[in-house]
């Protein structure tokens, strides 16, 4: 029997038979190139967390509440609309029209009043916020932005306070009314 | 007993047709199958942030998120909630109030305070902004959440890391 097995093996072996390898890498090479995309965007996206105001109804809570860091977000320039990508390309009333995506030119400028403290420098924010929480780890924060701040200056601010440390940070409105 | 079926000067030809059935059957699957975990996420250029936390969502985990355009323009779920140019006046945040509703009734509630009986939301709304909505927007949906039948005080929102 066992034979009778070697000679089948041999006769196979000797008829040359290969296996057509190319469709099997073709398609090893789609999955690999479809997951390779889907994981590039997955990791993409973060997040960072906030809170609104609690005070639903009457405040119940007995604790004497902590000082707020109050950080207010004015624009001193808006800067001009371009179009995204290279090139400062303005941004027309035509783009306007078909909604186009916009982007802000480099000569925004945002003025950060922490406190009595005024700056257009983030930096000098953050130093300011570092010097309060070395002080008091757990002071919570909140972030009042006015009229014409746009969601990716909220960010940067909202960025630097958490890097520092700080956790309970709320949002206040004033709502622009 | 002749087991060799084949002449063995014949070639022997693979037969294509399966493979490039599975082949395409595979890129229809999985074209379906990312609509679906993608209908959640408009395509919106999200601000930077260094320090966020990368967003690992579970797959089988419920959460909101209300994504706004640049324009304004507030869509959950390829459902559009709100849009400056068409919702005007008084109500005009009603569909969206309808439907924070509707989010914070679903999310999981705790007590407002420690030995509170009052129980309000205790998830997060995933906020997804353009880097270029005005803020007042994202500030409407929060004076939206503020509301007492509401009250959603959790909120996350999504930025794009920078590459490594």
């Amino acid at each position: 029997m066992a034979k009778r097995k070697g000679s089948m093996l041999a006769d196979i072996a000797g008829e040359d038979c290969k296996l057509e390898m190319t469709p099997m890498i073709d398609v090893t090479f789609l999955l690999l190139i479809f997951f390779m995309c889907t994981l590039k965007f997955k990791t993409l996206e973060g997040k960072l967390s906030a809170f609104l105001p609690k005070d639903v109804g009457v405040n119940q809570s007995e604790a004497e509440p902590k000082e707020k860091i109050e950080i207010r977000m004015d624009v001193k320039n808006p800067g001009n609309r371009v179009r995204p990508g290279a090139g400062n390309v303005a941004y027309t009333a035509q783009d306007e029209a078909e909604r186009k995506r916009y982007v802000y030119d480099s000569s925004r400028v945002i003025t950060f009043s922490v406190g009595a403290k005024k700056t257009t420098d983030l930096e000098e924010v953050r130093k300011t916020l570092t010097n309060f929480y070395a002080q008091d780890k757990t002071r919570p924060a909140t972030i009042d932005p006015r009229a014409g701040i746009i969601t990716s200056d909220v960010v940067e601010l909202l960025d630097v306070a958490l890097d520092v440390g700080f956790t309970d940070i709320t949002f206040v409105g004033s709502y622009e009314k | 007993m002749n087991l060799q079926k084949h002449d063995s000067k014949t070639e022997m030809e693979m037969d294509m047709t399966p493979m490039i059935d599975v082949v395409f059957l595979l890129i229809i699957f999985f074209m379906v199958i990312t609509d679906l975990s993608q209908q959640d996420l408009e395509d919106l250029q999200l601000p930077m942030a260094e320090h966020a936390v990368p967003d690992k969502p579970k797959s089988d985990e419920w959460r909101p998120i209300l994504n706004v355009k640049h324009t304004g323009v507030m869509i959950q779920k390829r459902t559009t909630y709100f849009d400056p140019e068409l919702n005007t006046g008084p109500r005009k945040y009603d569909e969206l109030k309808n439907q924070l509703l509707a989010i914070s009734n679903r999310m999981k509630k705790a007590p407002f305070a420690p030995g509170s009986s009052t129980m309000i939301p205790d998830e997060p709304l995933l906020i997804r902004a353009d880097e270029s909505t005005n803020f007042k927007f994202v500030q409407d949906i929060m004076e939206q959440c503020g509301d007492k039948n509401i009250s959603i005080w959790k909120l996350q929102l999504a930025v794009s890391v920078p590459e490594q």
